[in-house]
Order: structure tokens, then sequence, then C-alpha cells
């Protein structure tokens, strides 16, 4: 077994950190899967994780961890087919699974890889990968009893010894099972050995992103801010005191008035920036891991590859960096792998050998976009639809009636999958599930932009931080409601004439596009104040890759809000995502566009 | 403070002195924990929040704190009653969160021993829960209703209000 050879400290730290984490929440979810096992949410929640752990130790290249966690990932991709029904042995041997996952991960996370008997467990998954797996769940419940004819093992477990036999009914993987099961007596100690260190492992959890580490000067600016807002206050209780005492003409405390309000606008905008800043992270320490992933799966795939990094010292709240990873990592095994073809194949095309995979991250306005950008092959937008329906995610009219983007959008579908046979690499069509997951859960938007044979661009729009964000406060009614400005595309004013109804649903004719419409006033249940009126606002907004038109009554205007929880009771309200207080001290709700968008698609599948 | 509760089964408790906090709500007198009640205030302006049951008049600003709303009246069923200068929001901590209920008026804080609390009688037809009803205390001149602010929502309720 080789050592760590890890060229970057840092990024073995990342991948423990990230791994362990998503251990963790594994342990609980499977526990919680075994009682609901009808629930795909967690059945894919569970599959995102070890499909994750296991790409990340691939590229960092601990074999013995990605042949658990790639044996694991294949029951469990059964399990999620419906192929297999969860039962309590094949939980049994998923957490006894992840249970080495966790002692391989300590291991490394020790510094030293020792030798593991990872073949035992291996050996338990293989039979629910055969064909015949239904019968090898009978045969290993019905051989459960067995061993105690045998004399070997009682006491330790009867399903670690019921699992070679059933192994041997599954005849390919006998080979591999039957040798420890010979010398069992002699084995099953050592294998009785590693579970309770594994709880250990456990235990010892390192997670340090409760701290952050800031750059003394910003502490610095960030006094001096405050020292100016002191200032500033004495100021303003001199004023008042001048008021009372009553010693001023109006004039002249109007003048220092605006004054002072204008000094404590800019000092307290400069407050919030330094403290934001404090929480801000370079991309970077994302990008960073990319090099390698691209180099390692270049070299696996065959292809040649430059890759451009742009714009790392991008900032990004660090609550945005933590989650953007996965998407990433995500994004680019989809261009490696789908989008650039091989060295032949492009000079066939009549392109340079090598391709390009440009990864650019740029600032704009309160939100950083980040592009992905290959000049591959592109999106085959026939091949998608004939996948997908195959695949029997639509059907072929549904298919028909698709325009140019919906069928890019056909790729985020969980379980969608152009390649035939699923790799270490791709092909289980998680990959852009993690994807639309995640940039969904930062509030943020995808765009696609493919031409065939030129290549395609994937540009992710997210916000700069999830505490303060821009908001467009727009009136139902009367009611105040504020929408969060980095999911809004455009307002219009729009006649109510123009509006269309299909199926019951109202939409929009906006440009090339037909835009379904949702009148807050009706879900948010508001009463009526106004006399009708022909004229409304439109509020285009877009969640990850779909757009939705909001119908409100008037615009109010565009504010930076801070977003205060409502608290548990409160915190499930459909469609509502927060609450600010607004400069009058009123407290306005914060619309969940994402929520909204989700709720009309759920609507209208039904 | 969470073990400050009003001893339920006073039996230890007898003679312990407790504080409560007695207000008003449709010709009734209640009482709750004074250890509950975080302060007391006039009604501000309460936003509305939609889909929710109907007993939630909103969420209001609490300087700078977004907290909701529970119109006590509503969640008894009682008759509905507008708001008049004596109306007056308790802030009150319910299971570790700030909530502001709706009620006629709030008179006094008075001082009983445990002993005096006595079960509540089984009312066969009573709007309120009879779970969040901790005791009656009967006192010479009057009657006052004691409430479990804990138990004053179900399970569901308490995993988020949302009507469905």
């Amino acid at each position: 077994m080789p050592p760590i050879d890890c060229e970057d400290q840092e990024l073995l730290e990342g991948f423990l950190a990230e791994t362990t984490e998503l251990l963790e929440k594994l342990d609980d979810d499977l526990i919680a899967l075994e009682k609901a096992s009808d629930d795909t949410e967690l059945m894919n929640r569970i599959f995102r994780s070890i499909h994750t752990i296991k790409g990340a130790s691939s590229f960092l290249g601990f074999d013995l961890l990605v042949k658990v966690a790639h044996k694991t990932e294949d029951v469990l991709n059964r399990l999620r087919k419906g192929e297999l029904v969860v039962n309590s042995e094949i939980m049994d041997v998923i957490l006894e699974a992840t249970d080495l996952v966790k002692l391989l991960v300590s291991d490394i996370k020790a510094g030293e890889i020792q030798e593991r008997e990872t073949e035992d467990t291996i050996s338990k998954l293989l039979p629910f990968l055969s064909e015949s797996a239904t019968a090898a769940q009978a045969a290993s419940a019905s051989v459960a009893v067995a061993p105690e004819g045998d004399g070997v093992a009682q006491p330790i477990s009867s399903e670690q010894a019921s699992a070679a036999p059933a192994a041997s009914s599954a005849p390919i993987q006998a080979v591999t099972s039957v040798p420890p099961q010979k010398t069992g007596g002699e084995v099953v100690p050592k294998k009785a050995a590693p579970p309770p260190k594994s709880t250990d492992g456990k235990g010892e959890d390192l997670s340090d992103n409760t701290t952050v580490r800031v750059d003394v000067k910003r502490l610095d600016d960030l006094m001096n801010q405050v020292g100016e807002l002191v200032l500033e206050r004495n100021r303003m209780i001199q004023i008042n005191q001048n008021l009372q005492q009553g010693d001023v003409n109006k004039d002249d405390f109007n003048e220092e008035f605006s004054k002072l309000t204008k000094r404590m606008n800019f000092v307290t905008s400069e407050l919030q920036m330094q403290v934001l800043k404090m929480r801000m992270l370079p991309v970077e320490k994302v990008f960073k891991k990319f090099p390698r992933i691209v180099r390692s799966m270049a070299r696996d795939l065959g292809k040649e590859v430059n890759l451009q990094i742009f714009g790392e010292e991008t900032e990004l709240d660090r609550s945005v960096v933590d989650e953007i990873g996965d998407p990433l990592i995500h994004l680019i095994r989809n261009a490696m792998d789908h989008g650039l073809e091989t060295p032949d194949e492009r000079v066939a095309a009549g392109k340079s050998r090598v391709g390009t995979l440009i990864l650019a991250a740029v600032h704009e306005g309160n939100q950083i976009i980040i592009s992905i950008k290959d000049d591959g092959n592109g999106i085959d937008t026939d091949r998608v639809g004939r996948k997908a329906v195959e695949k029997g995610l639509l059907t072929e009219e549904q298919l028909a009636a698709m325009s140019q983007r919906e069928m890019f959008d056909l790729i985020f579908l969980p379980g969608f999958s152009t390649k035939e046979k699923a790799t270490d690499l791709s092909g289980r069509g998680v990959g852009m599930d993690v994807v639309k997951t995640n940039i969904k859960k930062l509030n943020g938007l995808i765009e696609i932009k493919s031409e065939r044979g030129q290549g395609s661009e994937f540009i992710l729009r997210l916000p700069l931080t999830l505490a303060i964000i821009q908001s467009l406060l727009v009136e139902v009614e009367g009611e105040v409601y504020s929408i969060p400005l980095s999911s809004v595309l455009e307002t219009l004013r729009v006649d109510q004439r123009q509006f269309h109804l299909i199926g019951g649903q109202e939409v929009l004719k906006l440009r090339d596009m037909v835009l379904p419409l949702l009148r807050l006033q009706k879900i948010f249940n508001v009463q009526q104040r106004y006399d009708k009126d022909d004229f409304c606002y439109v509020v285009v907004v877009g969640a990850a890759d779909k757009r939705m038109g909001l119908v409100v009554t008037r615009l109010v205007g565009q504010q930076e809000v801070a977003i205060k929880s409502l608290g548990s009771y409160l915190a499930n309200i459909p469609g509502i995502a927060g609450s600010t207080i607004l400069g009058d001290g009123q407290v306005a709700l914060i619309v969940d566009p994402v929520g909204l968008i989700d709720s009309v698609e759920g609507n209208s599948g039904r | 403070m969470n073990n400050a509760l009003v001893p339920v089964n006073a039996d230890e408790s007898r003679s312990e002195l407790i504080q409560l906090v007695s207000f008003n709500l449709d010709q009734e007198e209640y009482g709750v924990d004074v250890l509950k009640v975080r302060e007391i205030i006039r009604m501000p302006t309460v936003t509305r929040v939609p889909n929710t049951p109907h007993y939630v008049d909103g969420v209001i600003n609490l300087r700078g704190k977004v907290i909701p709303i529970i119109s006590m009246r509503k969640k008894f069923g009682l008759m509905e009653a507008d708001n008049d200068k004596q109306t007056r929001i308790m802030v009150m901590d319910v299971d570790g969160e700030l909530m502001g209920f709706i009620v006629d008026a709030v008179s006094e804080v008075i001082r009983i021993s445990g002993s005096e609390i006595q079960p509540s009688p089984a009312v066969v037809a009573s709007a309120i829960d009879q779970e969040c009803i901790a005791g009656v205390i009967n006192q010479a001149e009057r009657l006052l209703v004691l409430l479990d602010l804990e138990k004053m929502f179900s399970l569901d309720e308490r995993k988020g209000f949302v009507s469905l």
C-alpha cells in the first residue's frame, strides 16, 4: 500500500473536511432511509454523497476508498432504480461499507494508509449487484441460519458468515470471496477489530468551519470604521441636545442633520462592506484543485486539454465558496468527458489537437459569475432528447414541443445520462443534478450556451453573500414584498389583456419565450384593495434554468436588505424565504422565487 | 429558565410562591408564568404572512428581530374583537423562541402559592385546548386560568405554521 503521496496538503485537508462532513450526514440519512425507503429525495441525497466521496478520492488516488465507494454506489444505484428493495440486510451491508469508508478516511486523516481488509465488505456488496439480486437476498436470508452448524465464527456475526455463501450463489464473485471464508477461524478476529476503530473515527471529526481567519489589516480597517461611527453618534447626541435646549434655528438644524445623515450613511455602508469582506474568500480556494483534476482526467480519458483559469482572485462569501466546489467539479467533469473530443476527433473536425477549457470568475454588480467553457462538441440536443425519451424521463410528444433551451435543461434531470455505461468518471446522471441542487440552494442561476461543434459554456450566476441581499421591493395590493434581485431578470409594465390562458395557466408572450405567470395576489391571498387596473407589472424571475413572471401591482424600488429569519415556526411557508425590516421599521416578507417556480412546476406536473 | 415552569403537578412545590402575569381575554382572566414573559408592548403594525393558520396574525419588528404574532382569541376560538387602547402584545418565550400573543388587556403580576393551583375541571365543551391549561386558581373573587405555553401548540404546529 503506497503512503499518502499527496502533493498539496491543502488539497488533502479540503478533501478530508468535505468527506467527513458528508459521512457525518450519510449515517443519519441511511438510518432515515431504512425507515422511509420510498423517499426518493433522501435516496438521491445519499447517492450524491457517496458519489462525491468517490469522485474526490479517485482524483487523489485513494484506490482502496474508491473501490469501496464505487461498489457501495452501485448497490445504492440499484436501490434508487428500484431494482432492489431496501431491507435491513442491504442496509447492514451498506452501513458496514460506510463504516469501512470512514475507517479508510480516518486512516488518511491520521497520515498513514494501512492495509485494510476490504474484500470482505466488498464481497458482501457484490451479491446485490448480480442480476439475480433478489435471489441473493433470499439466499443470504436463508443461509443466515447455516453457520450454526459449522461451529465457526458463531459469536462474531451471522451476517458476515452469510455473505460468502450468498456470494457463491452468484458464481462470478465466488473466487474472491471464498478464500477468506476458508480460513474463517483465523480471519474473523481480524475482521472484528476494525468496527470499534471506525467509531473512534466518527468522534474526532475535524470541522473548523466555525472559525474565520481574518487579515489583520482588515480588522484595523474595521476598527477605524467603528471609530468613525462612534464619532457620528456623538455628533448626533450633540445635535439632539441642541435641539432639546431649543437654541437652534430650523435652517441650521436642517443643514446639520442632513450632513450627519449623509455621513452616517457613508460610514454604515463602509462598515457593512468591511464586515462583508471579512467573510469573503478568494474563489482561488476552490479553483486551485481543478488543474489536478483536469490533468488526471485528461490522462484517464486520453484527451489533451489546456486549462485556463481567470479571475481566481475574485472574492465571494465563504458560505458560497463552501457550496460551489461540488457543482464546479461536476461541470468540469462534464466538460471533459462529454464536451471535449479526443485529439484524433478534434483533428478530423479541423480543430487543434489540444482542447481548451476555460474557467473564469468575475464580479458583476452584486453577483459573481463563474463560467466553464470548452471548445468541444457542444451539446447534441438530438441525442439528449433521444436519451431522455429512452430513459422514460419524458414522452415523444413532450420532446417534440421542446425549445432548444428546454433541451439543454434536460441534462439537469436526475438520472439523466447519455453514457451507456457508468464509469469511474461519469455516466450515472448524478453530476448535473448535484449542480442544479447546489446552485438552487445558493439562489443562483445556471445558463447554458452551446453550439454544435463549437463548444459549450455553463454560466453560473451566484449572489456574493447570503446575509445581505439586493432586493426589488414590489407592492401587491398595498402589501410590500421583497424579491431577491439576484433572481430578477427584468421587469415589464404590461396590459393584462395581453395575457393568454393555456390550460388554466396564465402566460405572457415575451419575445421568443412563453412565460408562465403567477399572481402574487392570488398565492399570497392578498385582499384586493384597488380597483381593477388593466396595467400591472410583471417581474421576470429565474431560478437555475427556469423562468417565470410574477404579477404585482406596483414596483417600489431597489433596496439592499438584511435577511431576518422568521423563526422555526414560520420557517416553512411556501413561497416565503424570510423577512426583512424596511426603512420605516415595517417588516416585509422576502419572496422565494425558487420555491414559487418549483410549486408551479409541481402543480403542472400533477 | 426552562426549569422555572409553573408546577403542573405541584406536589413538592405546594408552598412555593409563583408569580403570574394575568391578562384578560373575552371576560375571562388568564395567567402565565412571569418568567416566560419577556415584555408587554402596544399593538404595532403587523405584517400579514400568507398561507399560515388563521390565528397567526403576522409578524412584527421587535427591535430588529422579526417575531410571529398570534391572536389568542383566534387560537382559542373566541369571538374576534377590534383592537382598542387596552390591547397588548405579550412577548413570550415559547420553547426557546420569542412569540407575541395579542390579548385584550394585561392587568397585573400576582403572587400565589403553588397550593392554590387546582387541576382544571374536565370541561366538556371548551374552545380552549385542555392540553395547555395547567390548572385554575380559585381566589376569593377571581378565577384565573393558568396556561402552559409549551403545550399551546400541537406537535404539527411546532414543526411549522403552515396551512394547507
